[in-house]
């Protein structure tokens, strides 16, 4: 899975609900990081730091570099206040790739106006120092927020990821949209073991959530009609060789030239009606031509 | 606008060989990569796809204020932003990018690469040969007027010289960018201290971004306070994702923000400036992130021409087998009636655009000539006709006694409603016998006829 979230200078949302906590993906996450030997700078404002701490083992505890809001939220001990910190968690970073985890950015969202934040995070995925190399992974919980400020972080972020879960495993649905109907989007199956290592599942055990709602691949509009559409080969020849009326074609051609031809196969019958005034004078009678 | 009345005056008449003699305006050439509009003489540039020129009427008036709403996650609606950028530098014109979210240089590495004539015409038969492969041409019988109806975008021969072609697969040459003549605004260059220095009126960031607007516009002279002795210009003015949280604005991100009214003024201001000055503007606003739908209608209402777009991507109507052809909708929201009562170009069109490997092709959905003709038509009995085979066929029985019907029905409907009203009384010598038709009929009032002397219902 980190195959896809590879790909640096990118905002990673993990969208978490009620129903299924992101938390511990994100610890897997991290640890995954670490153990490829980089460090990684974590933000933690929900939990203090030894719950955060908590489950992973030593060396990834090792490589975390852990600025602590929970300890101090409305910043009264420094000047700076809860984004102030999220800009300062790289300056004293190695130079390097670099990986940026912020435990919640649903507190960040709570306590900063979201133009701020928004702002702060693109700079930081740009930052100077680490040019294109700086990958920040931000956990939000999707239930606290309105379709306003959820809506402008995903179209901040490059890559989604949906958590949820299902008797006992684990989902996560990662979306990547590009171009021409070649985004990427797959769903992992897996359950996090308690050392917060992933173990990942065959899809193919449950019946997978839909994502789009109940549809079917094709809307075939062709199917239960009362009449027919199609035509079979039969009917088709007869079809093609029926004469159009209003083809000017040789056979209508020749019956308008020779009109004597045709005078005995047309005839026009009349049967005076009671009602008819038939006037024995001729009013062209009185014309002098 | 009165420079740009003189000018379309002045080049139609025909100038002396004045030479080395050159005072300020006696002379106007006509601009590079502008035309007259035939419908109103207005200016025009291009846009920079001619599809799109074509759907607004020519092209883009000279003044005029662009909008795209983006599509969800901003894929095609930068790529028509770089159409119009790349346009401006093929044709000379100075740039003006400005952005929140990118630094507006790589925005330019990014243009695509403009097509020569001979080049287009093949990359446009390789699209069309893939799309001959698939459905075979259906030869018509009865309707074979309709047979050979032209494609959406003229090629390039009749064009002449107005719009260019582009290759998206390929990026502009490096020397063709920097020869071009742009200025720059990166919204986070410019403001470097986050302290909230808001005025009360207007967004520090559009503030800043309409003095620089302004101080480029006078000091290069698009507006006529400093003449120029040489050639005029056109100023190309791009603002990428204007109003997005990136620019400070909270308006995408809050139900009921609270400087609401701080991007509806700058664009009041930024048409003012665009129309006393020799500039097109175009500006991409994420308008899907907009809670509030009175700000997006006064969004719309202030500009002049409005564009959405509307993108398959993880969206429902991707697996429709309507649209599996195509990757998004457009949708033609406004077109501005400049000079005139109304404008020329109609509003009923089903769009859709498909990103191939080289082009951006927008076509009408099921390019057929009676989905065009759709007040005779219903919307679902183009897509019988379409299918291979289909005993639905012109000159078929089912076709014509299904118009038989289907019209016997519509004006049935419409004579209902002339039988139920009051016989008219006739005034003066009953000359004049208003006849009621259907078409007088709207929101169940029949209204009068104009032109008519008005008769009492």
């Amino acid at each position: 899975m980190l195959q896809i979230l590879a790909s640096r200078g990118d905002l990673v949302l993990l969208r978490d609900s009620v129903e299924w906590e992101g938390r511990s993906l994100l610890k897997a996450l991290i640890r995954e990081v670490a153990l490829k030997g980089e460090q990684v700078q974590v933000l933690g404002c929900e939990v203090s730091e030894e719950v955060f701490r908590e489950g992973l083992d030593s060396d990834t505890n090792s490589r975390l570099v852990y600025h602590d809001v929970f300890r101090d939220p409305q910043g009264w001990t420094g000047n700076w206040g809860p984004l102030g910190i999220l800009r300062a968690c790289l300056r004293g970073a190695e130079p390097g790739p670099c990986t940026l985890a912020v435990d919640s950015l649903s507190w960040l969202l709570l306590h900063a106006p979201c133009s701020a934040l928004c702002q702060t995070l693109r700079a930081l995925g740009h930052d100077n120092s680490h040019p294109g190399r700086v990958r920040v992974l931000g956990l939000l919980h999707e239930d606290v927020h309105g379709p306003g400020p959820l809506g402008a972080l995903r179209s901040l972020a490059q890559i989604e990821v949906t958590v949820g879960g299902n008797l006992g495993f684990t989902t996560a649905q990662v979306f990547h949209p590009k171009p021409r109907h070649r985004s990427i989007e797959q769903t992992y199956w897996f359950s996090i073991l308690p050392n917060f290592s992933l173990e990942f599942h065959k899809e193919t055990l449950l019946e997978p959530r839909p994502h789009r709602g109940p549809q079917s691949p094709t809307v075939d509009a062709m199917a239960d009609l009362t009449f027919n559409v199609h035509l079979s080969k039969k009917e088709r020849e007869a079809r093609d060789t029926l004469a159009l009326p209003f083809h000017f074609s040789s056979e209508k051609q020749q019956s308008l030239l020779h009109p004597a031809l045709a005078s005995s196969t047309s005839q026009i019958f009349y049967e005076p009606d009671a009602d008819d005034y038939l006037d024995q004078e001729d009013p062209d009678d009185d014309l002098d031509i | 606008m009165a420079a740009l009345t003189t000018g379309s005056f002045l080049r139609k008449v025909s100038v002396p060989g004045s030479g080395a003699a050159g005072g300020g305006g006696a002379r106007l050439r006509s601009i590079a990569g502008t035309r007259p509009s035939v419908q109103n003489g207005q200016l025009l540039v291009s846009a920079g796809l001619p599809a799109l020129d074509q759907l607004l009427g020519g092209g883009l008036a000279v003044g005029t204020l662009l909008l795209i709403e983006e599509d969800k996650y901003n894929i095609y609606s930068s790529l028509i932003f770089k159409y119009f950028l790349a346009e401006g530098i093929v044709c000379g014109h100075t740039l003006l990018v400005a952005s929140a979210k990118e630094d507006p240089g790589d925005i330019l590495q990014e243009l695509p690469e403009p097509l020569h004539d001979d080049n287009y015409k093949k990359v446009l038969d390789e699209g069309r040969s893939h799309k001959s492969q698939e459905e075979p041409e259906i030869s018509m019988k009865i309707a074979w007027r309709y047979q050979n109806l032209p494609q959406m975008e003229a090629g390039p021969g009749t064009s002449s010289r107005f719009g260019h072609y582009y290759d998206v697969s390929k990026r502009m040459s490096q020397e063709v960018i920097q020869s071009a003549k742009w200025h720059k605004f990166f919204l986070p260059e410019e403001i470097t201290s986050y302290a909230n220095v808001e005025s009360c009126a207007l967004n520090h960031g559009y503030t800043k971004l309409l003095h620089f607007i302004q101080r480029v516009i006078s000091e290069q002279g698009f507006d006529g306070s400093n003449p120029q002795k040489k050639q005029k210009n056109i100023l190309r003015i791009g603002i990428q994702s204007l109003g997005s949280p990136l620019w400070g604005d909270d308006i995408c991100c809050a139900d009921t923000p609270e400087h609401m009214h701080s991007l509806t003024r700058f664009l009041y201001v930024l048409r003012g400036l665009l129309r006393m000055s020799l500039s097109a503007c175009i500006i991409t606003v994420p308008s899907h992130l907009i809670q509030n739908k009175a700000v997006t209608s006064r969004i719309r209402n202030l500009s002049d021409t409005v564009v959405g777009l509307e993108s398959f991507i993880g969206s429902e109507k991707e697996a429709n087998s309507l649209y599996k052809d195509y990757h998004g909708l457009i949708h033609i929201h406004q077109i501005p009636r400049l000079n005139s009562l109304i404008c020329d170009v109609s509003d009923t069109k089903d769009l859709a655009f498909k990103l191939q490997r080289k082009v951006f092709t927008i076509e009408w959905v099921q390019d057929n000539y009676l989905r065009q003709e759709r007040n005779i038509y219903p919307p679902g009995f183009s897509y019988l006709l379409k299918q291979k085979d289909s005993a639905w066929g012109e000159g078929s029985l089912q076709h014509s006694t299904f118009l038989m019907s289907f019209l016997a029905k519509t004006t049935a409907f419409a004579s209902r409603l002339v039988r139920h009203c009051e016989p008219l009384k006739q005034t003066g010598s009953g000359g004049i016998r208003q006849t009621a038709e259907p078409g007088m009929w709207h929101d169940g009032r029949r209204q009068r006829a104009p032109g008519l002397l008005g008769i009492a219902t």
